[in-house]
């Protein structure tokens, strides 16, 4: 008697080919409906939804569709006194919506339209003794935010501003039996906080302290049957996972332990062919958050139509390339 | 958004729930203007808890709005009597299991839970791990609370044999359970500790966790954890730092030197002794920089013989 697999089958009618210029449309569109009741109850967490949207955009090469002097003013509006950026105007300062402003601006190459002092500075305070990072002031400590704060002090390269070192113990300090990571020490491995890791080891030319083999494997075996990958032992597919396990994956240099073609198949049977745009899994409500992740993910597999992504930034390859930043051990940016 | 499936609607039926939204809508901007109002005039009261908590209840991860209710506790510390604020708390950690019965994997609100408990008069982590308990009965995977499970079990000083106990029981009643299987290997060192095993567990402890993997690898073949935890206990070895190979070159005017471990040579140096004499030397990686990698090149200035 064995527990049956969870999984998905893609449907016959499932979409095949991608479906760029559906995507950049809906993404495009998105923006404008303000009064729309999705638009509004999502307002905790705008700056990392223009980030999706955005981004996407620039994957598929049609940034100039959106109005870059509103973005600018938005993103500025939201920086605080203290020099952290909200996720909208007079909500409170947060690291996720300060990478996500970083990011957005860095897309334009505008951060200059930040108080990058105060931000950084802001950024920094938030380290702890132990080397981690908590959100904000309230002391929430995740690697997700370890990783937020090195990202984004990479892209402005004010990684002076931190202990880099101690920051690195401290994501070291929640590797897990299965080459793994979580969100804090004694967390279970989780492909976001993963990828985060990951990540942060990749800034800062750490990466030789993964265990690749053991981690690759792990990462691996997130693949079923239908092509998707889940996050977690025991878990469903879904298009986001699948792009925090494809790119820790790219990170590690092990993208071919993975069937790029079954997931390729899977990921294009998430788009929805009415709408435009991704959903976690096939025949779903679509969002910008899975449509980001949904073309990354294509880019890393290798569709040429999308503009290569980077997946430690998980943003357009050829900004990476402009601020000379290298997320492999050869980087001397740390 | 998560699984959440695309249905047809016929017109009727979306009308119908355009003007339910629309209802909503009016409460919930009526509600957070209302809240960042009082906040920026300073009125952190229970009315406040009140409004928040009605945005919350539906909006977990509106963070903020969990920022608001901390900051109107930390204020009521000052104006209220401990009993009274006992009470107060007592009613948060109520709201707050109504909220995580709603949405049980938002991290605002696991968060919020260890924030009242750490400054509530008089905490009963009991019930804490009793709550913990039954979350995990609802989903033996949710992360969110295994990680609240571990904060209570470090503020409380629950025994690790306890929690030990714990995850057999959880894993006898389902061999399939990642997250249990994950908890043990964190224990496991605490438990059984043995400095001179390659593990650091002693070996008798590796025997039986074996004997009892492998139960569940009869039970289900398929299953991921078991075969997991099976291959930790099977390889645990740490390799030492040492060289592999090192090779001097007089015609080239080169040492090339190769390591079992990456290595950042400027950080730990590794000196040359030519003749018991030490030569300087500058090292830099295979692609001529100075981070870590396992082969390391220098071209010393000195002259074979
Ligand atoms: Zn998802």
């Amino acid at each position: 008697m064995g527990t049956p697999v969870k999984d998905i089958t893609l449907p016959d009618n499932a979409p095949k080919t991608l479906l760029l210029q559906k995507h950049a449309d809906y993404i495009a569109a998105y923006g404008n409906k303000k009064d729309d009741y999705e638009y509004i109850m999502t307002e905790y967490l705008r700056m990392n939804g223009m980030y999706w949207g955005l981004t996407a955009l620039s994957l598929a090469g049609q940034l100039d569709r959106m109005d870059k002097k509103e973005v600018i003013s938005f993103a500025k509006s939201c920086q605080t006194e203290g020099g952290g950026v909200a996720c909208s105007v007079g909500h409170d300062p947060h690291m996720l919506s300060t990478l996500s402003a970083v990011q957005i601006l860095t897309l334009y190459d505008a951060v200059d339209n930040l108080n990058v002092e105060t931000l950084v500075s802001w950024v920094a305070g938030l380290q702890q003794d132990d080397g981690s990072f908590s959100g904000d002031k309230w002391g929430e400590v995740d690697t997700r935010f370890s990783f937020c704060a090195v990202a984004c002090l990479s892209l402005l390269g004010r990684l002076d501003a931190i202990n880099v070192d101690k920051a690195v113990d401290f994501v070291l300090s929640c590797m897990n039996f299965d080459g793994g990571f979580g969100c804090r020490p004694g967390s279970e491995s989780h492909s976001g906080q993963i990828y985060c890791c990951v990540g942060l080891l990749a800034i800062t030319g750490y990466l030789h302290k993964i265990n690749t083999d053991q981690l690759g494997w792990w990462l691996c075996e997130r693949q079923l049957p239908s092509g998707g990958l889940n996050g977690r032992p025991e878990k469903l597919p879904d298009v986001c996972y699948s792009w925090w396990v494809l790119a820790s994956m790219a990170a590690i240099g092990r993208l071919h332990w993975i069937d790029k073609d079954k997931l390729r198949a899977f990921m294009l049977a998430c788009q929805d062919e009415e709408t435009g745009g991704f959903a976690d899994r096939p025949g779903d409500m679509v969002d910008p958050f899975h449509t980001l992740f949904g073309l990354a993910g294509l880019s890393l597999l290798g569709d040429e139509s999308v503009q290569p992504v980077n997946p430690v930034y998980c943003m357009p390859e050829n900004i990476i390339r402009r601020l000379n930043l290298s997320t492999t051990d050869d980087a001397e940016n740390s | 958004m998560h699984g959440r499936l695309k249905v047809k609607t016929t017109e009727e039926q979306q009308k119908a729930k355009q003007e339910e939204r629309a209802k909503k809508l009016k409460l919930y901007t009526a509600a957070t203007s209302k809240a960042f109002q009082k906040r920026k005039a300073g009125e952190l009261d229970t009315e406040l808890l009140e409004i928040t908590g009605q945005v919350l209840h539906v909006n977990p991860d509106f963070y903020t709005f969990w920022n608001i209710r901390k900051e109107t506790f930390l204020h009521l510390h000052d104006a209220k009597e401990s009993a009274e604020l006992q009470k107060l708390y007592r009613g948060e950690l109520d709201f707050l299991e109504m909220c995580l019965k709603v949405n049980p994997k938002s991290y605002g609100t696991w968060h919020h839970r260890s924030f009242v408990m750490d400054h509530m008069p008089q905490p009963d982590w009991a019930r804490e791990l009793e709550l913990c308990n039954l979350f995990l009965q609802f989903d033996e995977r949710n992360f969110h609370c295994w990680d609240y499970r571990r904060f209570v079990v470090k503020r409380s000083k629950v025994a690790a044999v306890e929690e030990f106990d714990f995850t057999t029981s959880k894993i006898s009643s389902n061999f399939s359970n990642f997250s249990s299987w994950h908890y043990r290997s964190k224990l496991l060192p605490i438990l059984h500790p043995d400095p001179t095993q390659p593990s650091g567990i002693a070996p008798h402890v590796i025997q039986s966790e074996f004997e009892l993997v492998q139960n569940g690898l009869y039970t289900d073949p398929d299953d991921q954890s078991n075969w997991f935890y099976h291959k930790w206990l099977l390889g645990r070895g740490e390799q030492n730092q040492r060289i592999n190979y090192a090779y001097i070159s007089c015609v080239k005017k080169q040492i090339l030197v190769s390591f079992t471990k990456a290595i950042k040579i400027g950080v730990a140096s590794c000196e040359v002794l030519l003749n018991k004499s030490k030569v300087n030397v500058t090292w830099t990686n295979q692609n001529g920089t100075s981070a870590f990698s396992t082969l390391w090149i220098s071209f010393p200035e000195f002259i074979c013989l």
